[in-house]
């Protein structure tokens, strides 16, 4: 066997090869059609968007998903599907250095928002945090909890968000709508809500 | 190369070696020369971009402003560097709970709020703020930016000239020459940090305040530090040791040479600490629960703990039982709930304290007493955000 010539071959297979690994799906941002029902948060919760909506490819975490109209700035539906005890609703940049709140035992649906402020302090620096209201609702058929808030965004723009959420078996659900105080919280707000209700735990 | 590179960088090699005036008392700051105004292309440009900064930071929605406590700020800092220097800074208090203040060119200062929180006197805050002052006085963003620019023109000459003789020991020359500049300019801040730690301490031993508050300040947060990686299980951190990449002198470095450079008759002074505290009380339940949701439980109890030193209040108590019942662990909400109770014996209307016991008492299956405590939080606050959600983990007898 002539060694050379076998070095020779096999440097193209290399480069296909790495050809291949580069432009591998770097899963892009996807397309969630009206009216067909689909999986979020890679869990069993599922909806049927009542209108075209992005999916974004970023993740916060493994159960974490975004969808958003004309980009996450301006309005953003993060739906998290089933987040067990002991884990947080993000991926932690550090466990040891950076942890986060996590999903408790026993929780309270009280004390969700609280879990929501938290990590939205202490994962995105967000210093200026206001729960402005906690109400009983109803989600995914269950007894659940729907709060609003507004926090000064690393942008520098007040943001307010709406959210609602539910714990079973342990698990917590929920889904949160964040966007710019100014103009597009009151716009994207119906769309959002309409999203929501469609929203099903099989 | 060492020589040509000194010869390029003068700036950087001129500070080489520690100043031996931090072994001695600091001397009085120079006279005041009067109203400074940018001066050259390269000070009036950065005054310029930093005007435009100043401006949307005056506009930013994380800025307190409290004329009350920017007043007080400013008075200390005025009280620290002298009334004829202060007018030249303007003071922005932003919302946000970590321990620092900056300086900009133009006399932008920015305190954070979770530097208000850590102080202690009146002295610690005007050391601060004089080390803020120092870095203006001294113009450091300007000679910083040159040292910036002659570094990285160097090299880029140097990968120029590199990549003309492609060779193994011109690559690697270049590579060592890269190494030293950015080594350089990293010790060229940190030797700035200590020139302004040096003026601070000129200010303060000129000013009426105790000089000796500035080395207490590393001392209180080295001890924090320590309590938030014990908390977090981490390695005890080395206070001594300069990462190539430090912007700042370590802590034990400054907290030593600090305590070296206050005059030993200044130590009988008034730290103002009574004036302090009275300021800033009111802020110290915002600050707190601002700190608590960081999610750093040895910093947070730290903090706590060394406000009370002076003795507990309701806001501190309900502070703690804030830590404690968010951090979770079952023995925590014990804990919690007796924290809570004392806030509530020092004030018995203390609404937020009784909603906090009546969640960490469900915890602990005390169902009967955690509703009674939800019941009188209803009833002293019923306007409250939550007061639908409290009100359905009670029964409909007792909301009555």
């Amino acid at each position: 066997v002539n060694i050379k010539a076998l070095s020779l071959k096999t440097i193209p297979t290399l480069f296909v090869l790495s050809a291949i690994a580069i432009t591998s799906p770097a899963v892009a941002n996807g397309y969630r059609e009206t009216g067909k029902t689909v999986k979020v948060a890679k869990s069993e919760l599922t909806v049927t968007p009542p209108q075209d909506w992005n999916l974004l490819s970023v993740r916060l975490g493994k159960n974490a998903e975004t969808w958003t109209l004309d980009g996450e700035q301006l309005n953003d539906v993060t739906f998290y599907g089933g987040i067990a005890i002991g884990n947080p609703l993000v991926k932690e940049r550090n466990k040891k250095r950076e942890p986060l709140p996590k999903v408790g035992k026993n929780m309270l649906l009280i004390e969700i928002p609280e879990l929501l402020e938290g990590t939205y302090r202490a994962y995105r620096n967000i210093p200026v945090f206001k729960v402005t209201s906690t109400e009983p609702a109803n989600f995914l058929g269950n007894e659940g909890v729907q709060f609003t808030y507004e926090y000064v965004d690393n942008d520098k723009l007040t943001r307010k968000g709406e959210a609602r959420a539910t714990l079973i078996k342990g698990k917590l659900y929920m889904a949160t709508f964040d966007a710019p105080r100014l103009h597009y919280f009151d716009k994207g707000l119906e769309d959002y809500r309409a999203l929501l209700e469609t929203a099903v735990l099989p | 190369v060492k020589a040509i590179f000194c010869a390029g960088v003068g700036l950087l090699c001129s500070t080489f070696s520690p100043s031996p005036a931090l072994a001695t008392p600091a001397a009085a700051p120079p006279p005041y020369e009067g109203i400074y105004q940018p001066q050259g292309v390269d000070e009036i440009g950065l005054w310029r971009e930093d005007d435009e900064s100043e401006r949307s930071l005056s506009n930013s929605p994380i800025v307190i402003r409290d004329e009350g406590l920017n007043t007080y700020l400013k008075g200390v800092l005025c009280e620290a560097v002298g009334f004829d220097r202060c007018g030249s800074a303007r003071i922005y208090v932003i919302k946000e709970p970590t321990f620092n203040a900056t300086m900009s060119p133009n006399g932008t200062m920015r305190v954070y709020s979770g530097m208000l929180l850590r102080m202690r006197s009146e002295a610690e805050l005007a050391a601060i703020l004089g080390h803020e002052f120092g870095h203006f006085e001294n113009r450091h963003s300007l000679n910083q930016f040159k040292s910036h620019r002659s570094g990285t023109d160097l090299l880029s000459w140097a990968a120029l000239l590199a990549s003309m003789s492609p060779s193994y020991q011109s690559r690697s020359n270049f590579e060592n020459l890269q190494i030293s500049v950015y080594g350089n300019l990293y010790r060229y801040q940190r030797d700035q940090e200590r020139e302004a730690d040096l003026l601070g301490l000129g200010y303060l031993n000129s000013s009426k305040l105790r000089p000796q508050a500035a080395s207490e300040v590393w001392q209180n947060l080295m001890k924090e530090i320590e309590a938030s990686t014990s908390a977090r299980g981490l390695k005890k951190p080395r206070f001594d040791r300069i990462a190539y990449t430090s912007s700042h002198p370590p802590q034990a470095e400054r907290a030593g040479y600090l305590a070296d450079l206050a005059i030993p008759e200044g130590a009988t002074r008034d730290d103002g600490a009574d004036r302090y505290r009275a300021e800033i009380s009111k802020w110290i339940p915002e600050f707190l629960n601002d700190q608590i949701l960081l999610n750093d439980f040895g910093a947070s109890e730290y903090i706590i703990n060394s406000l009370a030193e002076t003795g507990w209040t309701a806001d501190l108590w309900f502070a703690r039982g804030e830590l404690f019942r968010l951090r979770g662990n079952q023995r925590d909400y014990i804990n919690a709930s007796q924290f809570y109770r004392e806030a509530t014996i020092l004030q018995s209307d203390m609404a937020d304290a009784y909603r906090g016991l009546g969640l960490a008492l469900m915890k602990t299956g005390e169902r009967t007493d955690a509703q009674i405590a939800l019941s009188k939080y209803l009833s002293l606050k019923p306007e409250a955000t939550d007061a639908k959600m409290i009100g359905m983990m009670i029964p409909k007898e007792e909301t009555e």
